[in-house]
């Protein structure tokens, strides 16, 4: 019988605890200051900030599962966020309007990767570095340089259901981990998805059919690149064309320290949002170490390759 | 001289013992072949040799010197040249320069010296009567040039030892020939061969002498002028070979449960018509290159016909992919099962479950059933291992390939297509193979084997079908005919050719 939870998915929560620990240790405030990092408001921001990559990670995750690769969440997310600000502010939608419009733009950015990849051939990397130019220049046309302000028409302080508005990221990633784990671990999609990632040949030979299943990676991560997109649209109520430049490799970072494997085959999607937060974590607070400020890229770099190799390690000693 | 010593090889990998304390010794200048079943331990031995892994205890002496290789780089400084069953060269490469890959001729200034590396492998291939320019690219080579090309890079490095793993498996008759009378050559001069090949009738052939491994351990060395194929076999597993199987009857007259009709697809053949029948085991023999993978594969619906049609059940059906065919009643066996037929992120039983679940939808996986359905056909193929949870690359050859025909059976296909299905495996797990076939046809299925093997097209098969460049020659009784006939009608267009070109 096999769980939802795998053994490597364990081995990425105890880093992630790990890591919490020495930060709450090592940031120990002096007698009667509140603590930096372990407090409510701060768990909150890393949470935040970590949601933005973190959702997309999800989508990144099933399209190296499946054996691919997708550089284009980062530019999916800006266009997604100038689309629902231009349809918010200029054109006066109700919000609900402009979200699900955002998520179009995901559908769109998915099937046009998967149809260079699928039907024209080429290899996804290429394909998916082009359509990350096209993306963040089509997001670079329409706002000419202008940004689109949508928290002038937001309410303040918003709240919804009693919640502020800020747990709207985390919420949104931890209910779509919840799913797409579910639909990696229990249903036929997600087996056929490891299927076509692990032997893509075999796996045509089995029946199933690869195109579909490629195409339907593809779509995922781009659809949830775009809930991203919505979702710091309305969080930071900006539209704007460079935002979450460099996130395609935060987001790839985070799924591969999850456990994907870019050889295809392998990986987790709770394991890319763990690995979403074991960044989220360092990047809020290494600023916070006297001195370490302009660490912060040098450490996250070292990281990834750190926990790969001891994953490496490990799979190598139990095989 | 160069005697290759083994003495109490020990070597383990995590809990499987691959090595048991191996002992034997090859004599200078003698050929020597290594047989056993797979999981014997053959291959690694091979690897020690090569240096790609170090024996946990004992040592291997070559003119009783302790090797101490660590890299195939230091093997082949040391005399020993490997020639390995899979490909392990350069196709973007040219031969002159796969040869001398990683030890390249230099001028003065570490410049490239491609005149004298090209000179060097002009004589070794001519040498080898190979006719290939050594500027041609390797993956414009036949399979059998590529592999002289191995043995020409061993040469090029004065080798003393020249180890060659199933050399032959991807040969054809002609090809066997030449490369014996090159290894028959090299021999004279005193370069010591080891051969390791499941193919007895040409380890006796070739060998002067036979050491037999089992399960990790030493059996013993033959003379193979004192010995027998048959004590070698029983040596090799341990028991009595097994005894010939039974055929079930054949209802003649039942309606055929595939048909093809007037089948072609350029260049690989044309005007294919056959049938199976319930409950009929088919053969098709014939030379590798005769178009007969291809021909499985567009029944198969991986690869479309140019023309004719294909009929299962009384049914005409249009094939646009292997879904297409699973879901028409169809089931292939590739040849190439580690590419084909497996995939090694997933386990046994989710391996088991993949084709028939890939028939149906995209919805909630039925774990309980899928395991209890994987576990009856692991017992009823005998497949061993210790978890239908682990993934099939702990598996032996024998044991993929059962579990290949598992996920066919999960199916459960009218018609089941095999290509090579007992290729690399060892005598044991032909034998259940056989066993596992012969049982389905009694069963009432319909089966297409193709096979190169001409005993076991021989000894398994109800009709015998003669594939001969792409066209079908004949059709034989399994029963009365003899492997001569076979030979006749699937070789006899190709020696008049090469009297001709000759």
């Amino acid at each position: 019988m096999k769980s939802i939870w795998r053994a490597r998915e364990f081995s990425t929560v105890a880093i992630l605890v790990a890591e919490v620990l020495f930060f709450t240790w090592f940031l120990w405030p002096e007698a009667g200051r509140s603590h930096p990092f372990m407090n409510v408001g701060n768990v909150l921001l890393i949470f935040k900030y970590s949601s933005i990559y973190g959702i997309a990670a999800i989508g990144a995750a099933i399209v190296i599962i499946s054996g691919g690769v997708d550089l284009s969440p980062g530019a999916v997310i800006a266009l997604t966020t100038v689309v629902v600000g231009y349809l918010f502010v200029e054109v006066g939608w109700p919000l609900w309007m402009c979200a699900g419009a955002g998520l179009l733009v995901g559908v769109g950015a998915g099937l046009a990767a998967s149809w260079l990849v699928v039907r024209v051939g080429l290899p996804p990397f290429i394909a998916t570095l082009g359509v990350m130019g096209i993306w963040r220049g089509t997001a670079f046309i329409i706002t000419e340089a202008r940004f689109y302000d949508l928290s002038a028409k937001l309410p303040r302080d918003w709240h919804v259901m009693g919640a502020s508005i800020d747990w709207l990221g985390p919420a949104v990633m931890i209910a779509l981990a919840i799913v797409f784990q579910i639909l990696m671990t229990q249903y036929q999609w997600g087996r056929s998805v490891s299927a076509v990632g692990g032997n893509e040949m075999a796996a045509l030979f089995s029946g199933i059919r690869v195109g579909t299943i490629k195409t339907s990676a593809y779509v995922v991560s781009g659809v949830l690149a775009a809930a991203s997109g919505v979702v710091l649209a309305v969080v930071q109520g900006q539209g704007k064309a460079d935002l979450a430049s460099g996130y395609e490799l935060d987001i790839i970072a985070s799924a591969v320290v999850g456990g994907a494997s870019l050889v295809g085959g392998r990986g987790s999607v709770a394991g890319a949002v763990l690995g979403a937060l074991i960044f989220g974590v360092l990047r809020n607070a290494l600023p916070q170490i006297h001195g370490a400020t302009f660490y912060d890229r040098f450490i996250v770099g070292a990281v990834v390759i750190v926990i790969v190799v001891m994953d490496q390690l490990l799979t190598k000693r139990a095989s | 001289m160069a005697r290759l010593e083994f003495q109490d090889v020990h070597r383990s990998f995590g809990a499987v013992r691959a090595l048991t304390g191996v002992s034997f010794a090859v004599e200078a200048g003698e050929a020597h072949a290594i047989v056993g079943e797979n999981g014997a331990g053959k291959s690694t031995l091979l690897k020690i040799l090569a240096g790609i892994t170090r024996p946990d205890r004992g040592e291997v002496r070559l003119g009783g010197a302790t090797l101490t290789h660590a890299s195939p780089r230091d093997a082949l400084a040391a005399g020993i040249g490997m020639v390995f069953q899979e490909r392990l060269a350069f196709p973007n490469l040219s031969v002159a320069a796969n040869v001398f890959a990683g030890r390249e001729m230099t001028r003065a200034g570490g410049r490239l010296d491609d005149a004298a590396m090209r000179a060097k492998t002009r004589d070794l291939l001519a040498d080898l009567h190979v006719n290939v320019s050594p500027d041609r690219l390797l993956e414009h080579v036949s399979a059998a040039n590529a592999q002289l090309v191995q043995i020409a890079r061993a040469l090029a490095f004065d080798c003393r030892v020249l180890v060659l793993d199933e050399p032959t498996t991807s040969l054809t008759d002609a090809e066997v020939d030449h490369l014996f009378r090159i290894l028959n050559r090299l021999k004279a001069r005193g370069v010591t061969i080891v051969f390791v090949s499941h193919r007895l009738p040409e380890v006796f052939r070739l060998c002067d002498r036979i050491t037999v491994l089992r399960d990790g351990g030493f059996v013993g060395t033959y003379e193979t002028a004192t010995t027998t194929q048959d004590a070698v076999v029983r040596a090799m597993v341990g028991r009595e070979p097994p005894a010939r199987l039974g055929r079930g009857a054949i209802a003649i007259d039942a309606p055929p449960v595939l048909s093809v009709r007037s089948l072609a697809r350029a260049p690989w053949f044309r005007d294919i018509t056959l049938e199976v029948r319930p409950g009929e085991v088919v053969g098709i023999f014939g030379l590798v290159g005769a178009g007969r993978t291809e021909l499985l594969e567009t029944i198969f619906g991986v690869a479309r016909p140019d023309r004719g049609e294909v009929i299962v059940a009384g049914r005409p059906v249009t094939l646009r992919s292997a879904r297409d065919a699973i879901r028409a009643g169809l089931a292939l066996v590739p040849e190439d099962r580690q590419r084909f037929g497996l995939h090694f992120n997933l386990s046994i039983a989710d391996n088991i479950a993949l084709t028939r679940a890939a028939r149906g939808g995209l919805g909630r996986i039925d774990r309980r059933g899928e395991a209890a359905r994987a576990a009856s056909l692991v017992a009823a193929l005998a497949i061993k291992t210790p978890s239908i949870a682990r993934a099939p690359d702990t598996l032996s050859g024998g044991n993929q390939q059962k579990t290949v025909a598992a996920k066919c059976l999960a199916v459960e296909p009218q018609v089941l297509l095999l290509d090579e299905p007992t290729k690399g495996v060892d005598v044991g797990a032909k034998f259940e193979i056989h066993k596992l076939i012969r049982e389905r046809a009694a069963a009432g299925m319909a089966c297409l084997v193709v096979s190169s093997d001409l005993p076991e097209v021989l000894a398994l098969t109800d009709r015998i079908l003669v594939m001969r460049e792409g066209v079908l020659r004949g059709e034989l009784r399994a029963e009365t005919a003899t492997e001569d006939d076979v030979m006749q009608l699937a070789a006899h267009q190709s020696e008049t050719a090469a009297e001709v070109v000759a």
